[in-house]
Order: structure tokens, then C-alpha cells, then sequence
């Protein structure tokens, strides 16, 4: 039966979280009632990726974009759109500079802008079926591997493609193979990293939400060029929607004869199972995985051996991230030349990154390699909220870099990245803006790889722990300068001399924020003062009599909550903070509702 | 392959490690999670070392990293000084005090560590998390009773949930490989404390004794981790002409012989159950072979006669006739206590020079020279009293007299009691048959005294011999008795065997019983009785058959057997009515 319309409602964690399930079965009830079911069918898809404006929904075939719907926006939209055909206005998006509602989700700055490859079904397909995806070219690129390709020939279109792992590192996805290929001993596993870790980065559950089939077709094709007969999906149990759409497409294409034996009567056989991980960040790395798939501990070992040469259970095993996985089939189908011809000289293709702090448009961007900072902020993001400026960028999550404002023309590729300080990672990208104190940000990012160290080796378990413990000086105002050298010394050791890309990349936001920001730490440790009034310690707390007075009444408010009584002052007068008692604390900031605390 | 270590060449085999190179150059390159018998773990980082790149300087842990052709490796340039530096720095700031990381910060040319952790531990023997125990146990002994927990900086070693971990074999190879000594092996005896030597084998490959033949190590399969846990096995990799094999079983060996010597010697007496002496119970008390052991100069304690906490006695009673000549248990003599209580005597004064004191009933020195030794002896100065000891006791209450013992008996030459304080009691237990003494008994048909020792065919006439031809007996298994009388009665023996040998067949009596195969039902009644085993059971044939050789004619089976199927040849009833008929016909 056809269908006039098809409402795509986003059901990725994000929207699920604002209870987009709810709206959905609000609109399913609404249109039966009208009569409407069999002109208009509501499908549920993964992860649109424009997350902070959930929950949200697309119409199709226009390409209509409603934003934080609620179930009773239904009866008004239901009669208004879909029975008279009158799009609601007040449920589009409106971007702030221009306030005229934009209708169409191709309009938006934050869709037109991107590209999408690994994220190409997103929002128009519903992840639990099957046949979605088959009717948007899926398997098709398995099918041509199967029976047009010979192994070496998908090996060599791969290698064309010049698609480079999008886990991190970078690592040139067709050597990879080709080492799996190549290495003796049977039987060879794929293994899927989605052990996402990053805080603020969730690129790939949104694939595996959004279109978990793309990433099994990948590892299918990625099977039938090494020779691998064996796949795992490591995925983090925090995903419980992830982890279920990918148990339901495994199902699926079993059913289909996608998996299992003799698949499509070509005498491959291959089959995936899935493994969930145990909520350690440094799991996400390749040998932690594999230790933590076959039970042990899962701590990284020494490399070499590669995995290329000795992985899962000792066997060859050629490891990738989600993005990858998704990245593989439109370069079957489209060649690897096609690929190539996006991106920069190096780094090929697209890759998603999530946009995430200080920023209007919050959420998923694949953009082609190569695109500058400036545009993915301020054309894709939509600049600063609050009119605020910007200050820095951090790439790559808790082992990246920050980026400072005057190099925001940069071209975002692997190479430009690792030469500012940064890296790729697995593409969180946090803007900050001028309220940022960026000792903070070293200091918070490295409590994250602190706790998440696993403690095998000395430089990260110890030196992770130290430089915590001298940024957390400095951020309460007791840093030296003989602190900043020791920690700068320490940052690079650790870098040097740490077994895994954990502890490696652990110093990056530190170095980083001192060699572009080395000023906020010599105002922190000279002054004593945190020039974004982040570091609470270093503030002073002052209360403005005349706004108290003349604006809030003395209203008392502050002296009522001030947990240390340090605030003194009567009804109708001037509240005063004693210094001597203040805990710095900034109850007092928070509690005013006339601004008349000011912090220096 | 070559490779160039601090400027000298070279030539390894592939899949050595830089470290292990650079150890036959005799270059010294600190490690603290390292071993040779277990698997690198590169997680200490203090044996990082440089190497030249296609990216540069890069430096790597040369445990664990292999040697490629061509390489040239740094171990101690600044380069790597600062880093190893760094590194100890970091560790000193956690544990200042444990000496090997202050001993390498010393060699890296760090002094003073300028940080201090915020987990600081002062102690000498702390854990620095090198993970040895861990892998030991899980690699080489694999019972994995213990692992890391928690992570980062919280990381430690331990037990499931820190309960004692029952899959603790308790083999001590962690405490064996924890460079700081913060694992510590504790053996408890029976009674929860602590010994200070064991009177056992201390390992679980050992020389039984230096007198054994062949002198070889044999493995207590009871403390060998590798029976316990099919793990381990470091030993077959240690040994060079690989002389070691786990497979080995006990293996059955048939022998078809015509002759059988039994010499299964004796086992000495527990002297547990006689609760007034203490053995077992209280500290100090030994048997007569503990002290032998003790005296050996390979002995646990390298021929020291020595208390358990450590200091030599400085008095020591010697009780005779634990077990022997006691009508509660044996009422023989063991006739080699008496000589062999003097022997200690002897040696205890010599070595501690402290009192000796012997308790017996009769002294019995009536060998060679034996009665001379008593002599020399007592002119040593050894006491001697005449009286069977009462009890043993722990002496007193106060803290002086803490693990003094005290020996309560009559003296029986003075007619007083006495109360005797000594440090360490020697039981001079008896010489009793062998556990398995009636099985073999029965195995062989022999007969067995009242003691319960083997009986031989006639004390006087034929000492070594017994009922049953081909089968001799000496040593212990026939009677106790001292060293020269074994010998010489087993020299006997062997010398008996030969002749029979040497004459290559045997003679054997006319009188002897024959089975008619045609009237036997096999209903084995005679193989029971035969005093001499000399009746076999055909099986296939379902009869009996005399073994003629050691048939002796005694006539038991023939007037057993219900079916009048043996005749005892020459003693048919036909020959003995002929026999009477002409008896009487005269």
C-alpha cells in the first residue's frame, strides 16, 4: 500500500530521553482516529542528529522539520498539516538571527551544510527493519563484493578510497586489512569497536541506532577481504538501545541469509556475535577490547604483536570503529575513487563529529574532510549562544586538544589536527567560549583519564594522578611557577613513555591549554586570580550595595543560603560578604536574583 | 640479526629482546616487573630504552620489545636517564622507601624525588603494583588466586572480594617473586604456628638424601605445582638436557623369578598416642629419626642441633624404650635404641655442650664395641638414669621458664622421684612391623610371630630362610636388629639364593601330593589350605594342579579334598594297604 505521507519520528537516545516514544504513540493514536492510517504511516528511525532540538520529526516526502514536539502539539498538528495541509509554523525550527521559521530541514544551515556518508540513512529509515535499509541500496554493496569482487579487489578499492580508521588514530583502513590478510593463522575475526568512551561524543551509537545494518554490511565485506570467518560487535552496555537494534539487525539478517553459512550462495560464510562491554573507558582500546572479549581483564598489553598478527584468541584479527564499518559499503558501491575525491590529500572522505558545549545548534555533523572549524561553528553550529565569544575548541574528547580562536581557519584532517596539539579522535568537538577557564578544562579532562587509567603502567597510573594534583594547586591559587615546569616536564613523559594510547594521549589537553593559553595559568599562579571566574577558589565575592539596596531590598536571600554565614546585613540594607569566613563557595552568585554579587 | 647496543655489535637470533641482548653484552638496564620465566609485561617503564626510528628517537620498553635487524639501541643516554628518572621520581614520590627503586633512582642520577603522592606509603616492603604475583600465579602456576583490582591510582593486588582466596595453592611463587618482599610466605604447622626449620623436604624438587641411588632429584608430586594446577612446569624449561618429564607415572612391573628375598624393613613407632610424653602436642619433642635428620650436616638445620626458636639446647633428655618393652605396646626389645640414644648423646654434647640426660630400663650394649662406647660416654659426662620416665611437661608459669620442659620419672637406683627440667626431649621410639606386614604375608604365605615380624623356618638352624622354598627373609621385616646384623643376615640370604642358582636346578622332596585332574571339581578348597602355596588354580581346565617344587608333602590337602582327587604320591591307600599287608604278613 502507499502511503501519502510518512511522519519520521526521531527515536535515538537523545529524543527517546525527551520521551519522543510518548509523541509517537500520541500521533499513531490521532491519525487512526482521524481515519488517516492508511495514507500516512509513522516510522520511528534512529538518530537524526540534530539532538539539542529534540524530539523532533521529519515529513516526508516534503522534507518538513518539527522540533520539541510534545504529545499535545498532536491534535492541533494532526487537523492543521496533515488534514489541511497547512504546515505548523510555530513547531519549525527558528534560526535566532533571522526569527522567520524554516520549514524544510534541507534549509536549515545545520543540514544543508553536511554531507553524509557513514550517517547516510539517518532519520529515513526505521533501524529494526530490514528491508529499509535494503531499499535504500543496502547489501547492495555486499552483493557486488560477493559476486562481482574478488577478495584482493575489494582490498584494492579500499585502499583507493584512502579511508583511514575513524576511531582516533587514523591508521589507513586498507594496510590494516591487508596485514590481516596476509598474517598466518585460522580462523581471522572482525571485531567492531564501539566501546565509546569519549564524554560529549556519541557518533557512533547514533550509527549503530540509526543504521545498524550499514555496520554489519561493512563487516561482512571487510570479512570477505581478509578471509575472516568470525565477527564481534563490542558494544558498551551503557547503550541498551544500541545494543538491542544491533541484536535485532543480527537477527534479521540471519533470517535473510545475510549471515550464517553460504551466504548468498557464494560459499562465504561468516556470522557476528555480540559482545557488551563492562563500562571501562580504556576498553575502547584495541588489545583492552580484545582482552575484554575473551573474559580477562581488560587491561591493554605492549605492542607489538599487532592484533594484525595476534588478536582475539590469539589469531589475526583486524579491529575497526563503527564510523569505519559504515563507511565501507558506499565505497563498494561508489568506488574507492569517488571516496577519494573528498577530503583533503590525506585524510579521504567524511567524518562525523559531535558538536557538543558552548554552541546553538547541538548534535551530530558529518562533514567532508578538510572543512574548517570556523564553518563547522559558526555555518553548521550556528556560532555562540548569548552573544559570547569564542575561545577555544577541543577536539578528539578527554585525550585531544584544545584549539585556540586564531587558529579556527584550520582545515579539520587527521595531519592539521595532530600538528596544533590535537587529534582526530573519535570526533567530540566541545567549543567553549569566553566563560571557560581553561586550567579547568585541563584539570577536568585529565580527572577523566585519571579515574579511567587503568593503572598498568607507572607513567599514566602515577603521572596522570601528579599532573591532576598540580592543576588542582593551581586551580585553588597554590601553583608555583616551579609547579608549571614540573608539570609540563611530567606531561611529556607520560606521553613518551605510556604503554597504551590511553596514557599517550592523556597529557594532550594539558600541553595543549599551556602552550596557547600559557597566560590564564600565570594570572592563576601569579595573581591568584581565574580570569573566567571558573576557579571558585580564586575569586573574591563582593555583593554591589547599591544594586542590593536600591533593586532587591536587601532581600536577605543570600545571607539565608550563605552555608557559611559569612554574609552579613539587615532588611532594607546594604549586605555585606566578611572575607575571612567566605568558603567561596558562590551560593550567594546563584542565589541573587538581582546580580548584585560580582565576582572577581 | 645485528643490532647495535650503546655502540657495540651484536648478533642475536631472531625474537630476542633488547633486553635480553643487551644481557650478553653484559649491559645493565633496570627492570622491576620483569622475569626470565615469565612473560613481559612492559608496565613498569623503567627499562625503556632508545631507539632509531623513521619518526625519531622513540623510546620503548626493552623488555618486551624484539630485537630487529639493524637496530641501534640507546640504554643510557640522557634521553633515557631523564625518562627513567621521571619514572622513579614518580614511583619514589608513592613509596620513598623501598630500597630497589632508590637503589635504580641512584644509578639514574636522581636524588631527591620532588613530589610526594597523596598515597604516599613508607613502608620498606611496599607493593609497587609491578604485577609479578599476579602473572606467577596466573601464568606459571595458573591457579590465578589473585589479580589487580580496582583501577588507576586505586589500583592493587588481591584476593577475590579480599577473602582468603581458596584457590590459593599456597605455593609461595608470588612471595618468590616480589621484588619488595611485600608478599610474605608464612608456613603454619599443624597448630597454627609458625616453625623455624621443617624436618622435610623444603621444595617440591629435591635429592632425597645424599646417600641415594641413583643421586638424582625427584619431584614430591604433593608440593608440585604443576600436579596441583597442570601449570607451571618452569623446571623442564630450566633444565638443559631436558631430564624432566611431569608424565612419568608409577608404573607395575611383572617379573617372572624363581627366587624372592623379603626385606621390607620396618616402621618406626608414632609415639602420638603415649600422651604423657607430648609428642605432637608440645614443642621440642622429636623421635629418634627427627634427630637424626637434624644431625645430618644436609639436614634442615645443616647438622645443628637447635630448638625451634633457634638457639641451641642447653639440656636434652634421651627416653629409651618409647613403644619397646611395653606391655601397653610392644613387649619386645628394638634392640638398636639403647645404642643409638648413646650415638646422640654423644653428638648433642659434643655439638651444644649442653647436659644430655638418659632415661632407660636396662642398658643393652651388647655389640662390638658397643660397651666401650657406653663407657666413653659416660666418661663424656652423659647422665645416665634408671627409670622409665613418668611425663613430660611444660615447666612452670613464669616467663623464665617459657618452652622449658620438664621430665618427671623414678630413679629407680636411688629410690627417689626426680623432676628433671630440659629444652628438648628425644624419644627413642621402637622398631615395629611394617603396616603392610600381613598383606604381604598373606601374598607370600608367610607366617608372621607374634610381634608380628615375619617368621623364619628356625631360629637357630635356619635364621634366614622360611617354611616356603625359594623364599628368604632378612633385615628388620624378621626381627628388629641394628645394621651389621642386617647386612649380614641379607649377605646370607643372597648367599643361599646363589647357590641354587649356581646349581641350576632344585631338589626336591619324593613326598609329595598329586591331584587326579579326572576327579577334581576345582572346588579349591585345597588352595586355601596349603600351607605352602603350592596349589594353583587351573582355570581354564577348572582343577587345581600341585606346584611341585614347593609341594612338601605335609598331607593337608589330601585329607581335605571331598573328592578323594589327591594322593600323596608314594602314600597312596593302595601303597599303604599294600604297605600294612606286608607288615603283616610276616
Amino acid at each position: 500500500m502507499a502511503y501519502r505521507m510518512h511522519l519520521m519520528v526521531c527515536a535515538g537516545t537523545g529524543c527517546v530521553s525527551n520521551r519522543s516514544l510518548d509523541f509517537r504513540d500520541a500521533l499513531q493514536k490521532e491519525i487512526e482516529k482521524r481515519g488517516l492510517d492508511n495514507e500516512i504511516q509513522v516510522v520511528t528511525t534512529g538518530c537524526n542528529g540534530f539532538c539539542g532540538v529534540g524530539p523532533l520529526m521529519v515529513v516526508q516526502p516534503d522534507g518538513i522539520f518539527y522540533q520539541q514536539l510534545s504529545p499535545k502539539d498532536v491534535p492541533y498538528l494532526v487537523e492543521e498539516h496533515f488534514l489541511k495541509g497547512r504546515p505548523v509554523k510555530k513547531l519549525m525550527y527558528v534560526p535566532p538571527e533571522t526569527k522567520a521559521p524554516v520549514p524544510k530541514m534541507m534549509d536549515i544551515p545545520f543540514f544543508s551544510r553536511q554531507m553524509l556518508i557513514a550517517l547516510r540513512n539517518r532519520g529515513l529509515i526505521d533501524p529494526e527493519n530490514i528491508d529499509e535499509y535494503i531499499a535504500r541500496d543496502g547489501y547492495a554493496a555486499l552483493a557486488k563484493a560477493l559476486t562481482q569482487m574478488t577478495p584482493d579487489e575489494i582490498l584494492t578499492e579500499v585502499k583507493i578510497s584512502g579511508l583511514r580508521g575513524r576511531g582516533g588514530a587514523g591508521f589507513p583502513t586498507g594496510t590494516k586489512w591487508e596485514a590481516v590478510k596476509v598474517a598466518e593463522g585460522e580462523p581471522k575475526y572482525v571485531i567492531c569497536n564501539g566501546d565509546e568512551g569519549d564524554p560529549g561524543a556519541f557518533m557512533d551509537r547514533s550509527i549503530v541506532e540509526s543504521d545498524p545494518h550499514s555496520v554489519i554490511e561493512g563487516m561482512l565485506i571487510g570479512a570477505r577481504a581478509i578471509g575472516a570467518r568470525w565477527g564481534v560487535v563490542y558494544i558498551r552496555n551503557e547503550y541498551p538501545l544500541a545494543v538491542q537494534r544491533i541484536n535485532i539487525a543480527i537477527a534479521q539478517a540471519r533470517e535473510y541469509g545475510l549471515l550464517g553459512d553460504n551466504i548468498l550462495d557464494t560459499g562465504f560464510d561468516f556470522d557476528i556475535s555480540v559482545s557488551k562491554g563492562a563500562g571501562a573507558f580504556v576498553c575502547g582500546e584495541a588489545t583492552a577490547l580484545v582482552a575484554a572479549v575473551e573474559g580477562r581483564l581488560g587491561e591493554p598489553r605492549a605492542r607489538p604483536p599487532r592484533l594484525a598478527e595476534k588478536g582475539l584468541w590469539g589469531k589475526p584479527t583486524c579491529l575497526n570503529n563503527v564510523e569505519t564499518w559504515a563507511n565501507v559499503p558506499p565505497i563498494i558501491n561508489r568506488g574507492g575513487k569517488w571516496f577519494a575525491e573528498i577530503g583533503t590529500e590525506k585524510s579521504k572522505g567524511t567524518k562525523v563529529f559531535s558538536l557538543v558545549g558552548k554552541i546553538k545548534s547541538t548534535g551530530l555533523v558529518e562533514v567532508p574532510m578538510g572543512i574548517t572549524l570556523r564553518e563547522i561553528i559558526y555555518d553548521i553550529g550556528g556560532g555562540i549562544p548569548g552573544g559570547k565569544k569564542l575561545k577555544a575548541v577541543q577536539t578528539g574528547g578527554p585525550s585531544g586538544g584544545c584549539i585556540p580562536t586564531d587558529m579556527i581557519d584550520l582545515p579539520v584532517d587527521f595531519e592539521t589536527l595532530t600538528e596544533a596539539g590535537s587529534m582526530m579522535g573519535s570526533g567530540g568537538m566541545v567549543v567553549m567560549d569566553e566563560d571557560t577557564c581553561m586550567v579547568d578544562v585541563a584539570r577536568y579532562f585529565l580527572s577523566f583519564t585519571q579515574d579511567e587509567s587503568c593503572g598498568k603502567c607507572t607513567p599514566c597510573r602515577e603521572g596522570t594522578k601528579l599532573m591532576l594534583d598540580i592543576l588542582t594547586k593551581i586551580t585553588e591559587g597554590h601553583g608555583t611557577m616551579e609547579d608549571l615546569e614540573s608539570l609540563e616536564e611530567v606531561a611529556k613523559i607520560v606521553a613518551e613513555t605510556s604503554l597504551c594510547g590511553l596514557g599517550t594521549s592523556a597529557p594532550n589537553p594539558v600541553l595543549t591549554t599551556i602552550r596557547y593559553f600559557r597566560d590564564e595559568y600565570l594570572k592563576h599562579i601569579e595573581a591568584h586570580k581565574c580570569p573566567s571566574h571558573v576557579c571558585r577558589q580564586l575569586n573574591t565575592y563582593k555583593i554591589d550595595p547599591e544594586i542590593c539596596v536600591q533593586r532587591g531590598h536587601g532581600c536577605g536571600v543570600c545571607r539565608r543560603e550563605c552555608p557559611e554565614k559569612a554574609i552579613f546585613g539587615e532588611k532594607n540594607q546594604p549586605h555585606r560578604i566578611d572575607i575571612s569566613l567566605c568558603s567561596k563557595c558562590g551560593t550567594c552568585v546563584d542565589m541573587c536574583h538581582f546580580n548584585a554579587v560580582t565576582v572577581e | 640479526m645485528k643490532v647495535t647496543i650503546d655502540g657495540r655489535i651484536t648478533e642475536v637470533p631472531k625474537g630476542t629482546t633488547i633486553l635480553q641482548a643487551a644481557k650478553l653484552l653484559d649491559i645493565k638496564i633496570p627492570t622491576l616487573c620483569y622475569h626470565p620465566l615469565i612473560k613481559p609485561f612492559a608496565a613498569c617503564r623503567v627499562c625503556v630504552v632508545e631507539t632509531k626510528t623513521r619518526w625519531g628517537d622513540e623510546l620503548v620498553p626493552s623488555c618486551q620489545t624484539a630485537c630487529r635487524d639493524g637496530m641501534v639501541v640507546n640504554t643510557s643516554n640522557e634521553h633515557v636517564l631523564k625518562a627513567r628518572r621521571f619514572i622513579l621520581e614518580m614511583m619514589l614520590a608513592r613509596w620513598p622507601n623501598v630500597p630497589i627503586l632508590r637503589k635504580y633512582a641512584e644509578e639514574a642520577g636522581l636524588k631527591t624525588p620532588r613530589f610526594t603522592s597523596a598515597l604516599k606509603d613508607e613502608r620498606p616492603d611496599a607493593c609497587i603494583l609491578c604485577g609479578l604475583c599476579v602473572r606467577a600465579c596466573d601464568e606459571v602456576v595458573g591457579a590465578s588466586a589473585i589479580s589487580f583490582a580496582d583501577r588507576g591510582i586505586q589500583r592493587h593486588v588481591s584476593t577475590p572480594f579480599n577473602l582468603e582466596s581458596e584457590e590459593c595453592i599456597a605455593c609461595g611463587a608470588c612471595a618468590m617473586v616480589c621484588p619488595t618482599s611485600h608478599i610474605k610466605f608464612e608456613v603454619e604447622d599443624y597448630k597454627g604456628k609458625t616453625p623455624e626449620f621443617l624436618l622435610g623436604p623444603n621444595t617440591a624438587i629435591y635429592v632425597p638424601t645424599l646417600q641415594s641411588v641413583p643421586r638424582v632429584p625427584v619431584i614430591d608430586a604433593e608440593s608440585c605445582i604443576h600436579f596441583k594446577t597442570e601449570g607451571c612446569q618452569k623446571c623442564v624449561e630450566a633444565c638443559e638436557p631436558h631430564a624432566i618429564n611431569h608424565e612419568m607415572k608409577d608404573e607395575e612391573i611383572e617379573l617372572e623369578v624363581g627366587q624372592v628375598l623379603i626385606a621390607t624393613g620396618f616402621d618406626a613407632f608414632d609415639p602420638t598416642p603415649m600422651a604423657q610424653y607430648g609428642y605432637g602436642r608440645l614443642d621440642n619433642i622429636y623421635t629418634g629419626l627427627d634427630v637424626e635428620r637434624m644431625l645430618n650436616a644436609t639436614g634442615p638445620t645443616g647438622g645443628k642441633i637447635l630448638l625451634k626458636n633457634g638457639q641451641a639446647p642447653r639440656a636434652v633428655g634421651i627416653l629409651h624404650c618409647i613403644g619397646s618393652r611395653d606391655e601397653n605396646h610392644h613387649r619386645y626389645c628394638s634392640r638398636v635404641c639403647c645404642m643409638f640414644a648413646l650415638k646422640f648423646s654423644h653428638l648433642i654434647k659434643e655439638r651444644t655442650q649442653g647436659e644430655v640426660y638418659n632415661f632407660y630400663i636396662d642398658m643393652r650394649a651388647f655389640g662390638k664395641g658397643y660397651e666401650e662406647f657406653y663407657s666413653r660416654v659416660l666418661h663424656e659426662g652423659a647422665n645416665v638414669i634408671r627409670g622409665k620416665v613418668a611425663e613430660v611437661v611444660q615447666a612452670g608459669w613464669s616467663k623464665r621458664d617459657e618452652g622449658t620442659l620438664l621430665i618427671r620419672c623414678e630413679d629407680t637406683l636411688i629410690g627417689r622421684f626426680r623432676e628433671i627440667p630440659v629444652d628438648m626431649v628425644v624419644l627413642c621410639n621402637a622398631i615395629e612391623p611394617r603396616r603392610d606386614a600381613e598383606q604381604v604375608g598373606r601374598l607370600f604365605g608367610l607366617s608372621r610371630s607374634p610381634d608380628g615380624f615375619f617368621l623364619e623356618r628356625h631360629p637357630k638352624l635356619d635364621p634366614v630362610a622360611t617354611t616356603t622354598d625359594g623364599l628368604f627373609v632378612a633385615g628388620c621385616a624378621q626381627g628388629p636388629k641394628d645394621i651389621p646384623d642386617s647386612v649380614a643376615q641379607a649377605s646370607a640370604a643372597a648367599a643361599r639364593m646363589l647357590a641354587t642358582i649356581a646349581k641350576g636346578a632344585v631338589e626336591i622332596d619324593p613326598v609329595r601330593a598329586e591331584i587326579d585332574e579326572l576327579y577334581c571339581s576345582g572346588c579349591r578348597i585345597c588352595n586355601a589350605l596349603c600351607p605352602y602355596k603350592a596349589i594353583d588354580y587351573i582355570e581354564d581346565k577348572n582343577v587345581s594342579r600341585v606346584n611341585m617344587p614347593l609341594c612338601k608333602g605335609c598331607g593337608t590337602c589330601v585329607a581335605a579334598c571331598p573328592a578323594g582327587a589327591i594322593t600323596g604320591s608314594g602314600f597312596t591307600d593302595k601303597q599303604v594297604y599294600a604297605e600294612l599287608e606286608g607288615v603283616l604278613s610276616v
